[in-house]
């Protein structure tokens, strides 16, 4: 065991004008996640202590935050690797916090929702089976398909930081997980949405939320191939 | 979602990815040319300047100009509609750029163009 020292944001919209940083002294264990000693505060140390966590295995994507200052799962942060015995946890930037380590998520399903994420058809389907996809168009969805809907790659994206608008690295992310899918028929639909100022060319390369990605996608190339789709079909 | 969508940014990327290509291309071909690189040689008026008179390298450094105003400005346009919100204030730095751009472009095409290696 030995001792850690948890910075952690603390805002309570009841009680404080602003947030503030609580320091908490802890004896880690062996093996322990950042969500470890979240939980380990919460339990036994600091019970007003808010944070999102639930399934604890990297796939739900809840405890998304910012773990001296690089976003990722709680859960997933092993707290040996960080390389230091003073740990900063903030909630995930760019959104507004609505209590301690807790930030409001609806910009981000606002821009997913914008981009129709779903399977979009205007062909009957087959009668006697489901809609068939091909090994090979099946692999161009690798990559794309993965995403938990964290929230960790836009949060660390300054352009949305700077254009609240631009429909971030999230939302397409998940419109290349569609448009390049050999049964989706919602091209227009949701070209028209991302085609756009605030769409796929307001991106500036930074590759911020490749870093960010708990996952190890990649949402800017993402975003450069949906360049080039648009740009043929322009053309 | 609330606000209008479907209100352009392709050609402004496309144009700035062209005008980027031409630019880097041009850039090598004036190290190249004028300070005679990966050799450098002595960049003299006389050696120079009948070069400059000439219709062709008129042409090409109208084409380096008008590439190198819309790559800047247009660069200077993607900050402004990242970090300024309002329409209003958009709008007159929008016209701003365009009144440089114009003014820098006269200035430019009226040297290049004028000039004679007298």
């Amino acid at each position: 065991m030995a001792e850690y020292v948890f910075k952690i944001f603390r805002y309570d919209p009841e009680k404080d004008e602003t947030g503030r940083v609580q320091e908490y002294r802890i004896d880690v264990q062996p093996g322990w996640t950042v969500l470890d000693a979240l939980n380990y505060i919460k339990w036994f140390v600091d019970g007003t202590l808010s944070y999102r966590r639930a399934c604890r295995h990297g796939i739900c994507g809840s405890c998304g935050m910012t773990i001296n200052g690089k976003n990722g799962l709680a859960c997933e942060t092993q707290i040996k690797d960080l390389g230091t015995t003073v740990i900063t946890v903030e909630p995930l930037r760019g959104f507004p916090v609505i209590k301690d380590l807790i930030v409001d998520m609806e910009p981000l399903y606002d821009k997913l929702y914008a981009i129709k994420p779903y399977l979009i058809t205007k062909t009957p389907p087959p009668t006697d089976k489901e809609r068939l996809q091909s090994p090979e168009d099946r692999a161009k969805l690798d990559g794309k398909y993965e995403c938990i809907l964290c929230g960790c790659c836009t949060s660390s994206c300054p352009t949305y930081w700077a254009d609240k608008n631009f429909l971030g690295p999230n939302a397409l992310l998940k419109a290349a997980r569609f448009l390049f899918d050999s049964r989706d028929e919602g091209y227009e639909e949701r070209v028209s949405v991302i085609d756009d100022k605030h769409g796929v060319w307001r991106c500036h390369t930074i590759f911020n939320c490749v870093e960010a990605c708990p996952k190890e996608l990649n949402p800017t190339q993402a975003i450069v191939d949906l360049r080039k789709l648009i740009l043929r079909g322009k053309l | 979602m609330r606000e209008k969508r479907g209100s352009g940014g392709f050609y402004a990327w496309l144009f700035q990815r062209i005008t980027g290509v031409v630019l880097v291309a041009l850039l090598l071909l004036h190290f190249w040319v004028t300070h005679g690189l990966p050799r450098p040689e002595g960049v003299t008026y006389e050696r120079i300047a009948p070069r400059l008179a000439t219709p062709t390298w008129k042409v090409i450094d109208l084409v380096f100009l008008v590439c190198a105003l819309y790559h800047g400005l247009n660069g200077v346009w993607m900050v402004v509609q990242d970090y300024i919100h309002s329409e209003r204030w958009q709008g007159i730095i929008f016209l701003l750029l365009v009144t440089v751009g114009a003014i820098l472009f006269f200035l430019g095409a009226s040297t290049v163009i004028a000039f004679k290696a007298a």
